[in-house]
């Protein structure tokens, strides 16, 4: 049975909107296991992007605890998290958030060399991802605004996978892609995860959700859907499918 | 939507930014306002003050001893001098007096009885005790208003003239307007009973304190005294250059308005520096909003907005901000007039009452608006370079397809300092513009330092730039005494830590030049101490001589130039070897060697000693140390002589004077007497009294004459280094802030990979650091010839420049500009990263 590597207890995150205290995130327990691709889905606003940035210490939560490898992150300053992200966690966004002024490797290589220090290896293994997910040498030296959507993305994950994340975090990675770059980043993600990665991801989209090993369906800031599948191969898409399509549909979605 | 509410959220969102701007504008406006409504009060305040003393325009002082009814008449057809006056007067030369704390100032003195006073101006009289009182008074003065202004007296004050050993204390019965000589730069003309008068004429007899003969008219603008001394040699058929000095209008007003004139040109280059930072922020802060808020461009273009109407939108912004700033700076110009009054008032040591002079406030802060406008107007109209399409597209400019300065993947080291240089080099375009802010402010500040530091200790530095071995007591000794044998005998005394034998300086006139020459005589220049040639070297052989900075620029001559120089007639010629930096004896003095001087004038002799003093041991100390060694000066005898009033100090006054003629006509060099009366000794002395005439020192007259000036200085210099780091620091908040504000997301991104606030602030730190550190190199540069220019121009003198300094105060700049970027990225901490990055 896999350890848990993140878990949280009574975990509450609310806004103050106008001076209206909005509880997006209630009393919230939550156990994420080693190794587990976990999805997280829900309607809009139903707090499945605060719930990522909290588990992920990109934010705070305002009460309850998050253990991250049985260590408690919640009462973290803000430096504090940015240590612990950098050595914990990698972070794939839906806008890409690729720095404008960075060529494809140095932003890579700007992720990588806040942690490690070896700049020769680094580049050579930022390099050696970068072919993985398909892109090429000449592309390294582009600029973002260079490169189509999805190989931004592609950039994107192997900036967050190239600290070799205990945990790699996914915010609706190919919400803004077509057809085509969406499956090959979730492809990208199916590769990462045989390898033993841990991902927790929050999508909208049923074919990303196929290929996770857990789906969580959030609900008015709790979790009320809880849905396992085996890890994702082609050869069992369709009853992958069914199963997952009947589980939402059960969640209301 | 009304565009100008587009400005109001600008501001509203960016109150601080716009509060910086507003500051700026407002000590520029301050500043400049300062400027232009004073400067014509300083003139005024000056002329219509010695128009109301009533005073003629020019007085020629002669030495008594040296004058020729004829000099009078030359005036008179020659010059056509009407309604020319004359009258005795004193000229006591560096005479000390108590001052009100008790302390001892050296002032130079004019003393005139109130007949001769009337003959110059008409002795309006201002703060003065009754009548009844001032009829009472045994020994009563009139002192020029400047020490009602600036040294604070009052009347029934006592003013004490310390002379021979001997106080003479008057009571001050009032003050009154005076128009020449008033102030510390030449002399000060003291009113005073015929009976002082008296006193005083028999109390000043040496070649320069003299009784005088002084010519008062109006002469105007175009007298040239030069041409009247020459007709005056002819007239007397010997040189009495040396004993004719020349006041008047123009140079009284040079010495009252020079430094305040000065300052006025100092708070207009820190006018101009503000200013300056101020468009560079105007025009940056356009540029990073524009490129910030370029989709809400694109989206007000696509509206329908024109890009003039959303160019007026950042123009209203500046306006307001700068607008308020400059309104602010001009109402507290005038405000603040009453202070600036105080000032001129003080440094004058006149009675200001000029207006507030708003007319040139209100042109200023027009002009200060008008050029912001301007400014704002040509970035602000940077949005029509950006159609709809391209603005919603972020513009081109946040499109790169350059080369890929400093890539990472080459990169060892920091990556904090790495990501730093790449940002740096990225952004190279606008380090022009902080550049000129840090190269303007660094330069303003360094001066500041510079200056603040020579002025630190008050006058020592002045002392130090004098030219002369300041910080030493000149023993000049009775004709006949042998100078090597007093120089043993000093050398035993444990507070003097080394004697040099010179000569007594003479007036030595040089040929081809109006300004007559002071000899400083040194047998070898290695033993002086704060002599040392700018240029070129010391004089070493008979045949030459070293000059002046002033001489040197005014006469156009320098190292390897000729120049003859003469004394009662015989003319030589010499080689000048070097140029020093010399402010003693306003930079005219010359520098010879022993034989060089007895080449030059055969019958001297050296006569005086530089006593220089251990390490520690005051002036005074050191004075009274040779002065208890040797007895007393045969000066301070004459004067005990005068005021011997018992039958025990006229015996005594009556010996010392017998031996001191015994000693110089017949060679007698050491004599003890007594006068016993049964057992008991009534009176004793000895000879050695009479081995030294007189002990002088340059300190306290530099110290009285430079005191105001250079405390002044200081506060001024000190007050500008602070409003510079402040105005310094506003413009690295400004343009940190702003990048802040402009790259957000990046950080944010940045925030996500694991950067910590620390680590971003660092970078941003560290970003500004190679414009910093460059502009700091260039300001040292611009600094140090500005420092240069400054000593040049104001006592043509060489600026020692204090590299300690200069490097401690670069190194300062450096941590301090460090310090204010790293905090003011602080703003990083206060978003989180979830917020920075969908913000």
């Amino acid at each position: 049975m896999a350890s848990s590597i993140l878990k949280t207890e009574k975990l509450c995150k609310s806004f103050s909107n106008g001076g209206v205290q909005q509880h997006v995130i209630k009393n919230l327990d939550l156990e994420i296991l080693e190794g587990d691709f976990t999805v997280i889905m829900g309607s809009s606003g139903s707090g499945k992007s605060t719930l990522l940035y909290a588990l992920s210490g990109m934010d705070k939560p305002n009460m309850g605890k998050i253990l991250f490898d049985g260590k408690e992150i919640q009462g973290f300053s803000n430096d504090e998290l940015a240590v612990f992200r950098r050595g914990n966690c990698g972070f794939v966004f839906q806008s890409v958030y690729l720095l404008d002024n960075q060529t494809v490797l140095d932003n890579v290589l700007t992720g990588a060399l806040i942690v490690q220090k070896n700049n020769a290896e680094l580049v050579s293994k930022a390099k050696e991802l970068l072919k993985k997910t398909g892109l090429h040498e000449e592309d390294f030296k582009k600029y973002p605004n260079q490169l189509s959507g999805g190989e931004a993305q592609r950039v994107g994950i192997v900036r967050a996978i190239i600290n070799d994340p205990k945990i790699l975090f996914a915010d609706e990675p190919t919400g803004q892609l077509n057809s085509a770059s969406s499956k090959d980043v979730l492809d990208i993600f199916s590769d990462v995860h045989k390898n033993g990665q841990s991902i927790v991801m929050v999508t909208h989209d049923l074919k990303t959700a196929l290929r996770a090993t857990r789906v969580l369906y959030l609900r008015d800031g709790g979790i009320v859907g809880d849905y396992r599948m085996p890890v994702y191969g082609e050869a069992d898409l369709k009853e992958r499918r069914n199963g997952l399509t009947k589980f939402l549909e059960d969640m209301g979605w | 939507m009304k565009i100008w509410r587009l400005s109001l959220f600008n501001l509203k969102k960016n109150k601080r930014e716009a509060i910086g701007i507003a500051f700026l504008t407002l000590v520029t406006t301050l500043m400049l306002s300062i400027v232009v409504s004073n400067q014509k009060k300083i003139d005024t305040a000056f002329d219509e003050s010695f128009k109301a003393s009533g005073s003629v325009d020019t007085c020629i002082r002669i030495n008594k001893d040296k004058y020729h009814d004829a000099f009078r008449t030359i005036l008179e057809k020659d010059y056509k001098v009407e309604r020319l006056q004359e009258g005795r007067m004193i000229y006591a030369d560096m005479t000390d007096v108590r001052g009100r704390d008790g302390g001892i100032v050296s002032y130079n003195m004019i003393f005139v009885v109130e007949k001769v006073e009337r003959k110059m101006e008409s002795f309006i009289k201002g703060d003065q005790l009754p009548n009844s009182e001032i009829e009472n008074l045994e020994h009563p003065i009139w002192l020029p208003s400047s020490f009602e202004i600036v040294k604070g007296y009052v009347p029934g004050d006592i003013f004490t003239v310390l002379k021979g050993g001997k106080e003479y204390p008057f009571e001050v019965a009032g003050f009154y307007e005076t128009g020449l000589m008033s102030n510390d730069g030449g002399s000060f003309k003291i009113i005073m009973t015929e009976d002082d008068y008296d006193l005083f004429a028999t109390l000043f007899q040496s070649s320069i304190s003299a009784e005088c003969i002084g010519l008062f008219f109006d002469a105007g603008e175009d007298f040239d005294f030069e041409q009247y001394v020459n007709k005056c040699n002819e007239a007397a058929s010997e040189n009495v250059s040396l004993s004719m000095t020349h006041y008047c209008y123009r140079y009284e007003k040079e010495n009252e308005i020079t430094f305040l004139e000065i300052f006025m040109m100092m708070i207009i280059f820190l006018a101009m520096v503000t200013f300056v930072a101020s468009l560079f922020l105007i025009r940056h802060k356009i540029s990073n909003d524009i490129e910030d808020q370029m989709q809400q461009i694109g989206v007000l273009e696509a509206l329908g907005y024109r890009s003039k109407e959303i160019s007026l939108a950042y123009l209203y912004e500046y306006v307001l901000a700068g607008g308020c700033g400059a309104v602010l700076g001009g109402i507290l110009a005038v405000l603040i007039t009453p202070i600036v009054n105080f000032g001129i008032r003080m440094m004058m040591g006149r009675n200001v009452v000029g207006t507030n002079g708003i007319f040139g406030v209100i042109l200023i802060t027009l002009l200060v608006i008008l050029i912001v406008v301007l400014f704002a107007l040509l970035k602000a109209r940077q949005v029509k370079n950006y159609p709809p399409v391209i603005a919603l597209r972020k513009g081109i400019k946040t499109h790169h397809f350059g080369k890929n300065v400093l890539p990472l993947e080459r990169y060892r080291g920091n990556v904090n300092l790495g990501l730093a240089m790449k940002g740096f080099l990225s952004n190279a375009k606008s380090i022009v513009g902080v550049m000129i802010c840090i190269v303007a402010a660094g330069t303003a500040i360094l001066f500041s330092a510079l200056t603040f530091d020579f002025f630190k200790d008050d006058t020592k530095g002045l002392i130090s730039m004098m030219g002369t071995d300041t910080e030493t007591i000149h023993v000049q000794l009775m004709s006949g005494v042998d100078p090597e044998q007093v120089k043993e005998e000093l050398l035993k005394i444990p507070e003097v830590r080394k004697a040099v034998i010179t000569h007594e300086g003479t007036n030595i006139s040089v040929k081809g030049s109006s300004n007559d020459a002071y000899a400083t005589v040194f047998d070898d220049f290695a033993n002086a101490e704060d002599i040392w040639a700018y240029e070129g070297r010391c004089p070493e052989r008979d045949d030459e001589v070293m000059i002046g900075l002033r001489r040197s620029r005014t006469e156009g001559i320098g190292v390897g130039d000729a120049m003859v120089l003469e004394v009662n007639g015989i003319e030589k010629k010499y080689l000048i070897t070097g140029v020093i930096g010399s402010l003693h004896n306003g930079g005219t003095t010359i520098y010879l060697t022993k034989e060089g001087y007895e080449r030059l004038n055969y019958h001297a002799r050296a006569n005086m000693l530089i006593v220089y003093p251990q390490k520690g041991v005051e002036l005074k100390d050191l004075e009274a140390a040779v002065t208890k060694h040797f007895g007393g000066s045969a000066k301070d005898a004459i004067g005990e002589n005068l005021e011997a009033t018992d039958l025990e100090a006229k015996v005594k006054a009556a010996t010392e004077e017998k031996i001191a003629t015994l000693m110089m006509q017949y060679g007698v060099t050491d004599l003890d007497y007594a006068v016993q009366v049964g057992d008991q000794q009534l009176i004793k002395g000895n000879s050695r009294g009479f081995v030294i005439k007189e002990i002088t020192s340059y300190e306290g007259i530099i110290k009285t004459q430079m005191l105001p000036i250079a405390r002044t200085t200081k506060g001024f210099t000190f007050a500008a280094l602070i409003l510079i780091a402040v105005i310094v620091a506003v413009i690295l908040y400004l343009i940190t802030s702003g990048d802040v504000r402009r790259q957000r997301q990046s950080l944010g991104i940045m925030k996500g990979l694991g950067y910590s606030s620390k680590d971003l602030m660092t970078q941003i730190a560290l970003k500004q650091m190679p414009v910093v550190l460059v502009g700091i190199l260039i300001a040292s540069v611009c600094a140090y010839f500005i420092n240069q220019v400054f000593w040049g121009a104001l006592f043509a003198t060489i600026a020692e420049t204090n590299w300690l300094v200069m490097i401690f105060t670069d190194l300062a700049l450096a941590v301090f500009c460090y310090l204010v970027t790293y905090f003011s990225a602080g703003k990083i901490k206060k978003i989180s990263v979830n917020e920075l990055m969908t913000e």
